[in-house]
């Protein structure tokens, strides 16, 4: 038996602790131990639940010992993005406003995958409020790439991402407004999926773009990511969640199935596209020669309307997020400006000083578009835009099963390096249109670039609902480039702490 | 028409956000290069193209019934009111609202 | 100030209402499962949704949707198959997410009307020749309906410290979070009322519509029924609207049309003085009797209205607005005609039993077993004497109404029971009995007493004979004194007219 945890994959840790081979607590203790050696550089956490996670391993140790069958992910070390609440934690957004929080109910995502056994081990940095392709616009602290320290770990799941690639925890959940799974995944190299919209329950999880916001899991094994997507579906639809819909499948079941004669769109277009890297376009192109050796078909697809995704995302996400921000009054819960004489100079004041720069600037930017006459002249057609791109999609599926491109234009940058917003914002020019479709999406590794060395990643989308698909051609991919079963953890980490005792 | 520093100003007022000067100045610069952003927008022929408000394809009705929670949700009013910056009593406190009626209902 | 009247003949008021009804009668909340509140303690019934947690998400209360919909159908809408619910923001704590999750430009019910019966002092306040009035001056006032919406109520806020009740001057304020997000519908008319009277109509019939469906318990005292009215003037004969004001705070039936009456009047004043009417919103302060300035609108608020994202369309299926529409019971106009037709009551009566649901519900109750000629006498001790008791049982009534028919009692002696045995179990035929109140109206016992009051009144039987027809009433009083009470009035009458005609 392993010796680190950071070796084992989510099934082998469930089966190690349903077996006896090892204790739940063992696990925690191990992972809790590997983000003390490790966390101090990464920066991954924001908080660390030792209590919690002891407690919650402690738990699945009594149910062993009484005989109870133990969920799928027993024992299995797991962290959440710090917008997803959980009892006994603070839900920060990696924001001032929240630095205090105490959450007062557990999301929907985090209770199924502590149903299902799973050791709660923290909270991981962000972006705050999700805002942001770098983890840099965190209120506390950056945190760091794995594979670089001096570079960003991508955002806004910077956390979430750096704290499976630096292997302090197996699996953990991201959020992804416009790419903020996919992209952080593709910089530290591990793989991420973003579900279609309504497949995971958004309940519990602080809104950015209610329209386009989705929970999904990071692993470093696709496989890993499949036992987290069972348990984040296997409770059915949330009824707390109107958007939620019934997913009926089983994750895992498929990832080996053959892809001999499916098919694989490719948009020459995207590949041409300005700010991909040689090594990032070289890096895909060797994933869809590796496809079509194992006998998919490779066709090529057009969605002619994919280069206006950017403008339309800028348009409904700022709307939204607007709208979901205007809740933080500092008069409920969040920051309070203190010795304000009347409830207007507290309001803007706690607003001004609870908010960073851009979560003010997109707040802003909302709800000017939103104000009378604009919303006609943006956010209308913008919404008649996604019908566009959502139609493209539709068109290019009945072509193809999936459709292969770049998760992230380029490796992981170093801090500082983009400073300009705008140009920020042209990291997710990849991942964005599928929030606008609202279908899914996943990275998976392909190895480290040949120009940087860092982690270089494709990306799968897939018509709504077709989740389980992604992950059948992820697993073909993971196949061919990873032949250890999965991706590795950053090697500076590998096996700091983590002892399994 | 780029946004003037006033129409930002207007702006931040209503969204409730106290800008220095400084900052009105930034944040000018960055609404209208964003705004140059979504310039596509603009270049479309739309007529007669429905606009989808909700990714959720013909997902529609979605109600629950009428029946009462007193357990799982229900928040005790200590745990309501732990997070707020002001309360007394049993209540969320404010200072002053000073004329200010929050709009027209 | 120049008096209504006057007024409303050199000008025509424009009236439109904003009525806002809380679905009261629901279990719980709108978009949450918390239950609705009534005078409980500060924020007892909240939940992250109620309370704008972060994270939290609304789900639609299907109850409320189907009260929405029956409500559209009591009031001729069309029901909008297709809809959303959108969100309108404006900073105000009361209003938990800073937004109002409400409808945007479709509602639920678009385009309905009721048709108001106006009569007796209430219509003279309309002096036009364009409604075509009957021979008692009533006429019928059809009001369009713009739309009913679906929304949710705000939470209350009291204001502590300072001057009693004015905001301005408060140093403080406490929020509780219990009301908001109670289901709310907000109707809207088109300005088509003209007198306050036709306003007070307007909101007594969708009151008692409202009622009569169960969707709410329409009090305006404790504001689970409140109302808005938007007021402008025009010359007669004009077809363009003047300035509006909107007018708030108003309370109870009187209110609305006493604010309105007052309004009306001081615009005319400042219209007539050259002055301008300026777009604002007025108090209506009963104490004083007048509207006062809250707010002037300088321009339009922008409430940054979009769809809302974390709810799904509706698509509302025949088979559902079908199941709406088996639900709504007897509505108070058929009743009301069903009433006169059945019952041959007067159309003022069966109007007024027909439009409160638990008098309905009363009166039917009461009329089982109830022989025909008892009907009449019933509708009218519901209409004259019910109302003046808490605690009637419908046997009580149905016993009264007997003895009255019967002419075993008099009106004055009604009254005399039931102030005896309202709230008690009493039987109204025992407790008359007990108390020898019962009127004879046997001809065979009462001629002895007439025969001899005749026979010692000489005098006054004298002056009828001369003319003096009056003189009968002090003949009848003497027949009951001598009766001790025992014999009804009605049949002394007959029977000395008789004697003194014969």
């Amino acid at each position: 038996m392993a010796a680190n945890f950071d070796q084992l994959s989510a099934r082998e840790i469930a089966a190690g602790v349903a077996n006896g081979d090892f204790t739940a607590v063992e696990v925690a203790r191990a992972a809790l131990d590997a983000v003390e050696a490790r966390d101090g550089e990464v920066k991954a956490f924001l908080q660390v639940s030792a209590d919690l996670a002891l407690a919650a391993a402690e738990a699945t140790d009594r149910a062993r010992a009484a005989g109870e069958r133990l969920g799928p992910l027993a024992g299995v070390p797991v962290a959440f993005k710090d917008n997803m609440h959980l009892v006994g934690t603070r839900t920060t957004c990696a924001s001032r406003m929240l630095e205090n929080y105490e959450s007062t109910f557990t999301a929907t995502c985090v209770q199924r995958l502590l149903d299902a056994g799973a050791t709660p081990v923290g909270k991981t940095n962000m972006d705050e409020f999700a805002f942001g392709s770098s983890t840099e616009s965190s209120a506390f602290h950056p945190t760091a790439n794995p594979w670089d320290v001096a570079r960003v770990p991508g955002g806004s799941s910077g956390g979430s991402a750096a704290a499976v690639a630096a292997g302090e925890v197996t699996v953990s959940l991201g959020s992804d407004t416009g790419g903020s799974i996919r992209q952080p995944a593709s910089l530290c190299g591990v793989v991420g999926l973003k579900p279609t919209y309504g497949a995971v329950s958004r309940y519990g999880v602080v809104a950015f773009g209610s329209s386009l916001d989705q929970v999904g899991p990071f692993g470093r094994r696709v496989e890993d990511v499949a036992l987290a997507m069972n348990a984040l579906t296997a409770g059915g639809r949330d009824p707390w969640d109107s958007t939620s819909q019934p997913v009926a499948c089983d994750f895992a079941a498929h990832l080996d199935d053959p892809i001999e004669g499916r098919r694989v769109g490719v948009v020459p277009a995207l590949m041409e596209a300005a700010g991909l890297t040689d090594e990032v376009r070289d890096a895909v192109s060797a994933a869809a020669r590796a496809l079509a050796d194992q006998g998919a078909e490779l066709v090529e697809v057009d969605l002619p309307n994919i280069a206006s995704a950017i403008a339309a995302y800028y348009v409904i996400a700022p709307c939204e997020a607007f709208s979901n921000l205007a809740r933080f009054d500092g008069v409920r819960y969040g920051y309070q400006e203190p010795g304000q004489a009347t409830l207007a100079e507290q309001t803007s004041l706690s607003r001004a000083h609870g908010f960073g720069e851009e979560a003010k600037r997109r707040q802003m930017l909302g709800a000017y578009l939103l104000s009378s006459g604009v919303y006609d002249t943006y956010y209308y057609p913008a919404q008649q835009v996604r019908t566009l791109i959502t139609a493209d999609y539709a068109r290019a599926y009945e072509k193809c099963d999936v459709i292969l491109m770049p998760a992230a234009p380029r490796t992981a940058f170093k801090f500082g390096e983009l400073s300009d917003p705008t140009q920020m914002y042209a990291s997710d020019m990849f991942t964005i249109s599928n929030n606008i479709a609202g279908n899914g999406g996943v990275s998976v590794p392909l190895g480290l670039g040949a120009a940087t060395g860092l982690p270089v990643s494709a990306q799968l989308q897939g018509p709504a609902f077709a989740d389980a698909r992604l992950l059948t051609f992820a697993r073909a991919i993971e196949r061919s480039f990873s032949p250890d079963g999965g991706a590795p953890v950053a090697p500076a980490f590998a096996g700091k702490g983590g002892e399994l005792a | 028409m780029p946004l003037t520093r006033e129409d930002v100003a207007g702006i931040a007022d209503y969204a409730r956000i106290a800008l220095t000067p400084e900052e009105l100045d930034e944040m000018t610069a960055y609404m209208n290069d964003a705004v140059a952003l979504l310039d596509p927008i603009r270049q479309y022929d739309l007529e007669g193209v429905e606009p989808t408000f909700h990714p959720i394809g013909d997902l529609s009705n979605v109600m629950t019934d009428d029946v009462p929670d007193d357990e799982v949700r229900h928040l005790p009013v200590d745990v309501a009111l732990e997070n707020a910056g002001a309360s007394r009593d049993r209540s969320f406190r404010v200072p002053s609202i000073l004329g200010d009626q929050g709009g027209d209902r | 100030m120049k008096k209504l009247a006057e007024v409303l003949k050199d000008w025509e008021a424009v009236i439109g209402l904003e009525v806002h009804t809380e679905l009261t009668t629901l279990e719980t909340k709108m978009f949450c499962n918390c239950r609705l509140s009534h005078d409980d303690p500060p924020n007892t019934n909240v939940c992250p949704v109620c309370l704008g947690m972060p994270g939290a998400l609304p789900v639609p209360n299907e109850k409320a949707i189907e009260s929405i919909v029956m409500a559209g159908l009591a009031t001729n809408c069309q029901i909008m198959r297709h809809s959303m619910f959108y969100r309108k923001h404006y900073f105000y704590p009361d209003m938990a997410k800073n937004f109002q999750t409400t409808q945007g430009p479709v509602a639920f019910c678009m385009h309905g009307h009721l048709d108001l019966e106006v009569s007796g002092a209430g219509a003279k306040e309309r002096p036009d020749a364009t409604v075509e009035k009957d021979a008692d001056g009533g006429y019928v006032a059809p009001i369009r309906i713009l739309r009913i919406h679906m929304e949710e109520d705000a939470a209350k806020m009291v204001h502590v410290g300072g001057e009693e009740g004015r905001i301005t001057a408060a140093t403080e304020s406490l929020i509780d979070y219990n009301r908001c997000g109670t289901p709310l519908i907000e109707l809207v008319t088109e300005p088509d009322l003209r007198t306050p009277e036709e306003a007070r109509l307007f909101m007594e019939k969708l009151r008692q519509t409202f009622l009569t469906l169960g969707i709410s318990d329409c009090s305006l005292e404790s504001g689970s029924m409140r109302c808005d009215g938007n007021i402008s003037l025009r010359r007669r004969g004009a077809t363009e609207f003047g300035t509006k004001t909107e007018m708030k705070n108003i309370n109870s039936f009187k209110s609305l049309h006493d604010a309105l009456e007052y309004e009306i009047c001081r615009q005319a004043e400042v219209l007539e003085e050259g002055g301008i009417v300026y777009q604002e919103t007025r108090h209506w302060e009963p104490s004083r009797r007048r509207t006062v300035v809250m707010r002037v609108k300088e321009t339009a608020d922008d409430y940054r209205l979009f769809p809302d994202p974390d709810l799904a369309p509706f698509d509302l299926t025949d088979e559902f607005i079908d199941r709406c529409r088996a639900r709504i019971p007897e509505l108070p106009d058929a009743k009301r005609d069903r009433y006169v037709a059945d019952y041959g009551l007067k159309r003022a009566d069966a109007a007024q039993l027909a439009g409160d649901p638990k008098v309905a519900a009363f009166f039917e109750e009461a009329l089982e077993g109830v022989g025909e000629k008892v009907v009449g006498t019933l509708a009218n001790v519901m209409v004259n004497l019910v109302p003046s008791y808490d605690a009637l049982t419908v046997g009580q009534v149905r016993g009264i109404a007997g003895l009255l028919a019967e002419d075993a009692l008099t009106f004055a002696q009604a009254r005399e029971v039931l102030d005896a045995i309202n709230g008690t179990d009493e039987d109204a035929v025992a407790y008359v009995d007990a108390h020898g109140m019962r009127q004879s109206t046997d001809e065979g016992a009462l001629g002895a007493i007439v025969d001899e009051v005749l026979g010692r009144c000489a005098d006054q039987v004298q002056q009828y004979r001369d003319g003096n027809k009056k003189v009968l009433g002090f003949l009848v009083g003497q027949c009951m004194k001598a009766a001790k009470g025992s014999g009804n009035p009605k049949a002394f009458n007959k029977m000395l007219a008789e004697k003194l005609e014969g």
